[in-house]
């Protein structure tokens, strides 16, 4: 099963593919020989002695046994310790309801902001912006957004200030943004400076000095989703040479 | 439809009249001054007898001398002991059995909350029930041990079947509250994310045998002799 995975590793796979112990997988009685063990990524799934795709991607692999589907989609799914920007909705009593684009909204106390207390609370509006982290993000139970870490600070998370766009792109994007080292941010570092937030839920932040450089960036960004690198980097390039 | 034999007792379902049942409880019907022709049951209101006939019991009360019938159901008179028979009107041929404080019930978790487990009670000991009531189990009252430290997501999950202990009967408003916090008290039977029923590993951890993944649970430990292969 290890040979055929990695026989398929960057290839399209669609929900249904499956991947089975074959024949040459057979023990030698030449010499001890040890089983391979396979780690399952996001996308697929066992069942039984088979190894079930749930998502259509393309499968990658990452040394020594990790294999996992890389997909496209748009719609979020929360999970524990993801940070995302969310809109307050609602503000009733010690609880505000927080949108983030999920299938219900999430609940973010009014204590789980940093050097918040009972009688000092946080000045947070309806339809404020807040980068928040999940506590509780399962299927089971309602969602719960804090804003500070489990040591008690915020690290960057709360109230987003005034003046920025936020709009939304694809989580591909986001991830890709968010990883390491990242061809998208240093591209766009060389455009012009701009402050940047991102949400795992695929709503991006942006702030520049004048509200043109902010639509540009957000009309970069979401444009680029689509792109090969070359793309993107001939784009970057015209509106780097068009803006100075 | 009339009584098998011939007595012409007549009845709105397949029953026997009291003459020919004798080892049971006898159930008499008794026509209500309403309707005289057409068989139905007793409604609240209806003229039972008098005073001097009968003790009334339970769902009957005394008005002016008569005994009238205070809920909907079936007349039940017994003849104890004493020289007048007592009557009484029930709902259900057969007595409802109550959950308890103290009894063990088993439950299916409904829905789940950072901070208790909402559930149905379906069997109380081994008698299942007609209606569904509800019970609460609260987030203290999920293990003996370490009870702040308890999150509900890792002990019970919707759909879960759950061996509980009632510990009070609640208010008229509240559910009854049970408790799980013993060794033998927990999930006995659930499903795993693949939808196949889990074996369970130790006292807090449950594995599916389809695609062995490990879930957590607070399970129950069941004696082997009431586990069936």
């Amino acid at each position: 099963m290890f040979s055929s995975l990695k026989e398929r590793t960057g290839e399209v796979l669609l929900p249904g593919d499956e991947f089975s112990f074959e024949a040459e997988d057979t023990i030698s009685l030449a010499g001890p020989v040890k089983p391979e063990k396979v780690v399952c990524g996001p996308g697929l799934r066992r069942s039984g002695d088979r190894l079930l795709v749930c998502k259509s991607g393309v499968l990658r692999h990452k040394q020594p046994n990790m294999f996992w589907v890389d997909s496209q989609q748009r719609r979020y799914v929360p999970a524990k310790g993801e940070t995302v920007i969310g809109i307050v909705t609602v503000k009733s009593g010690d609880v505000f309801k927080v949108d983030f684009g999920g299938s219900e909204q999430a609940s973010l106390s009014y204590l789980a902001f940093e050097g918040s207390t009972k009688r000092n609370r946080p000045n947070v509006q309806v339809g404020d912006l807040v980068f928040s982290q999940f506590l509780i993000a399962n299927q089971d139970m309602e969602p719960e957004l804090v804003c500070i870490d489990g040591s008690g600070r915020a690290n960057g998370m709360g109230v987003i200030g005034g003046g920025g766009l936020l709009f939304t792109v694809s989580l591909g994007l986001v991830r890709r943004l968010l990883s390491p080292h990242s061809e998208v941010r240093s591209d766009l570092q060389q455009l012009f400076p701009c402050e940047l937030v991102v949400g795992m839920n695929g709503r991006l932040w942006a702030k520049a000095s004048t509200v043109q450089q902010t639509l540009i960036i957000s009309n970069l960004l979401q444009s680029c989703d689509t792109m090969t690198a070359q793309q993107r980097r001939a784009l970057f390039r015209r509106v780097a040479q068009g803006a100075l | 439809m009339l009584c098998h034999n011939k007595c012409k007792i007549v009845f709105r379902l397949e029953q026997r009249c009291a003459t020919c049942t004798p080892n049971s409880i006898s159930y008499v019907r008794l026509f209500s001054n309403a309707s005289l022709a057409s068989p139905s049951y007793l409604c609240p209101g209806d003229k039972l007898c008098s005073a001097e006939n009968c003790i009334p019991g339970t769902g009957v009360y005394l008005r002016h001398g008569y005994v009238y019938s205070s809920l909907a159901g079936y007349v039940l008179k017994k003849n104890e002991g004493e020289k007048l028979p007592v009557i009484s009107v029930v709902r259900e041929t057969e007595v409802q059995l109550l959950p308890d404080v103290g009894a063990i019930v088993t439950c299916k978790v409904t829905s789940i909350n950072p901070r208790f487990a909402k559930v149905h009670i379906l069997y109380v000991g081994s008698t299942p029930l007609k209606d569904r009531f509800r019970g609460t189990i609260r987030k203290e009252d999920v293990r003996a041990t370490e009870k702040d430290k308890v999150e509900t997501y890792k002990s019970f999950r919707p759909g879960d079947i759950v061996l509980a202990k009632v510990i009070s009967l609640g208010d008229v408003q509240s559910n009854y509250l049970l408790t799980t916090a013993e060794n033998e008290l927990g999930v006995v039977v659930a499903h795993s994310g693949a939808g196949a029923q889990m074996v369970p590993i130790n006292w807090c951890e449950m594995q599916c045998p389809r695609t062995h993944s490990k879930e957590f649970r607070k399970v129950a430990r069941v004696q082997p002799e009431y586990l069936q292969a």
